[in-house]
């Protein structure tokens, strides 16, 4: 019985849990604009009054609108994204059984925000065509299908230039990541003044876009995802005795591949539309959740995505506050935060080494 | 019974087969031969990993690709030559990661527990397998192997160079070990192994792959010095230690046929 309890009788995840909850506190409270205890019960005596009286009686004030209206959900958003780029950064790890890899590097988020560019220039004329519901998700779709379609070709071009082979695998990552680049800087040159503006921001990477439209969206779409892998959990550990063995074992490795590749494209795609392209923070959580709990996916997963959206939320409400009113782009934050932490989880395994 | 006909393998340029072979339940068949005459891709072949060209390999006389995949894991375990592990997942989790196909296993912990005692490895079940010595490794791998199989009778175990990393004594305690384990459940094992006293020592079939892609079977034994010796190209001594078991030893090869190289 230990090994299956093992990993409830862990606190890390409660621990983790609690952190991201009195960070995602402390980010609420930091901003251009102060709040305090007194527009919460505002907030609140408001929501009690939508619900149990008849029409509104006291409209909000400029500070709990701010908050309402922004705060809260740009926090969710920053959480909830941190966890994707967490949680798709371990899959996409498992998976493809390589310690390097990581949606960003792998040109998954590239492909979706390649995707997202090209429509934005070559659709964006027609957008009177389509009403407000379809122009919100119809980005969240096309980056998602951007993605998927990255995904898959590495899956079968990898296992198809060079079977087997790891470093073909980033190699050919790196390959659709420069392509997907390219693309993107087409699309900068074809941009009028205003698509540039809305292309530099999925590029640059940031949460300014937050709002109660997409974060239950992006809310639903992460917790299927998680509840679905803590089903796959087990066979992503046999997959990572090697794919023969995954298969001797009775894992039907083909469908694994394909489901998995699913699920990294709809968290990576999702995000990518929502925030843009956020790099780092796929690859330094699990590294930081393998330091903790182990390698055990069972484990690796849940932690992966509460250290992601630990740095993201981190990263955001940093980026965000440092030069009030102004705001620093987060992927600069991401990258400041991240590349010391990979550095110094280096040297933690030296040591072990030793 | 796992049975080949006609099996026919095509691998870029080169042709493997036609296979004709039957292993018997409980049956313990040595696969020998030069190195590179596809004595891996004939394992493949026989566990699935591979499709073959042409023909069938049947396991209780239904194709293997027809077999759940969950179902044929439950009867036939695999252990492959290149075993990187990526990622450093604990020793028993490692060993229970054979039980993965059986959903809801209650037993699973207990059967770890026990396979990692049989093989001498309970001492590192906390340990990660990064940590661990190659002789080590090799233990924990075959534990999964006897895990997964643990609870079932009538299974075939194929094994790719089991004990190849491993040193004298510690590869003649594996081998008995999983003999006995085979031999109480009725597995059949089927190894490639390329020290030709082992495959005398402990198994009962001598399968031997020719460098023309020739199989022939021949019983374990003095019967098999001949059929050795061609395979090879070398000239065995038979010596008979004191218990009274066969040991045969290579010759030096004839220096005239060497030195017209040279």
């Amino acid at each position: 019985m230990k090994l299956v309890f093992q990993r409830y009788k862990n606190p890390t995840f409660f621990l983790s849990l609690l952190l991201v909850l009195i960070f995602g506190l402390c980010a609420l409270r930091s901003g251009a604009v102060e709040v305090n205890w007194n527009h919460w019960s505002k907030l609140f005596a408001f929501g009690h009054s939508l619900l149990f009286s008849e029409g509104v009686t006291h409209p909000l004030d400029g500070e709990t609108y701010v908050l309402w209206y922004l705060r809260i959900p740009r926090v969710l958003l920053g959480v909830f994204v941190g966890a994707s780029l967490g949680l798709s950064g371990a899959l996409v790890q498992g998976l493809f059984r390589n310690p390097l890899a990581d949606p960003s590097l792998l040109g998954v988020t590239t492909g979706a925000a390649c995707a997202a560019a090209l429509t934005i220039v070559l659709i964006s004329k027609q957008s009177m065509l389509f009403s407000f519901e379809v122009r919100v998700w119809l980005l969240p779709f096309v980056s998602f299908m951007g993605a998927f379609l990255t995904c898959m070709f590495l899956n079968i071009g990898a296992s198809w230039l060079m079977p087997g082979s790891i470093a073909g695998l980033l190699l050919l990552g790196i390959a659709l990541n420069a392509l997907g680049v390219a693309v993107i800087g087409f699309c900068t040159y074809l941009a009028t003044d205003e698509q540039l503006r809305s292309l530099s921001f999925w590029t640059l990477g940031s949460l300014a876009g937050a709002n109660w439209t997409i974060v239950p969206g992006l809310g639903i779409v992460l917790v299927a995802v998680y509840l679905w892998c803590r089903t796959q959990a087990q066979q992503l550990n046999a997959l990572n005795l090697g794919e023969a063995t995954a298969a001797s074992l009775g894992v039907l490795v083909p469908r694994l591949r394909w489901t998995v590749s699913v699920m990294v494209a709809l968290l990576a795609g999702v995000s990518v539309a929502f925030c843009g392209v956020i790099g780092f923070i796929g690859l330094i959580a699990p590294h930081l959740a393998r330091a903790f709990v182990g390698a055990d996916m069972r484990a690796l997963l849940p932690i992966s995505m509460l250290l992601g959206a630990l740095l993201m939320l981190t990263a955001d409400t940093l980026a965000r506050t440092i030069v009030i009113p102004a705001e620093i782009p987060v992927g600069i934050f991401t990258a400041l935060l991240g590349g010391p932490f990979l550095m110094l989880l280096l040297h933690t395994k030296r040591h072990r080494v030793e | 019974m796992l049975k080949m006909h006609n099996v026919m393998k095509q691998l870029g340029l080169r042709r493997f087969g036609p296979y004709l072979l039957q292993i018997r339940r409980a049956e313990t068949v040595a696969i020998l031969g030069p190195n590179g005459v596809g004595k891996s891709t004939l394992l493949r072949l026989l566990s699935g990993a591979y499709q073959p060209s042409f023909g069938l390999v049947c396991l209780n006389d239904r194709p293997l690709n027809n077999w759940p995949a969950d179902t044929l894991s439950q009867n036939r375990a695999v252990l492959n030559q290149s075993q990187d592990i990526v990622f450093p997942l604990a020793t028993g989790l490692v060993i229970g990661l054979g039980r993965v196909a059986r959903a809801g296993d209650a037993v699973c912990n207990q059967i770890v527990a026990s396979a990692a005692a049989m093989l001498d490895v309970s001492h590192l079940l906390e340990r990660t397998v990064d940590t661990l010595s190659g002789g080590e490794l090799a233990r924990v791998q075959l534990a999964r192997i006897c895990a997964q199989l643990w609870d079932v009778e009538d299974g075939f175990i194929l094994m790719d160079e089991p004990i190849a990393a491993v040193d004298p004594g510690l590869q003649d305690l594996m081998l008995e070990t999983l003999m006995r384990f085979a031999r109480i459940r009725r597995h059949a094992v089927v190894a490639i192994v390329h020290d030709i006293n082992h495959a005398l020592r402990y198994f009962s079939r001598l399968i031997l792959l020719h460098t023309d892609g020739q199989l022939e079977c021949v019983k374990s034994g003095l019967e098999a010095k001949h059929a050795l010796e061609r395979l090879y190209g070398i000239r065995l001594s038979c010596l008979h230690d004191e218990q009274g078991d066969l040991i045969m030893f290579p010759l030096r090869r004839n220096k005239s046929k060497n030195s017209q190289f040279f």
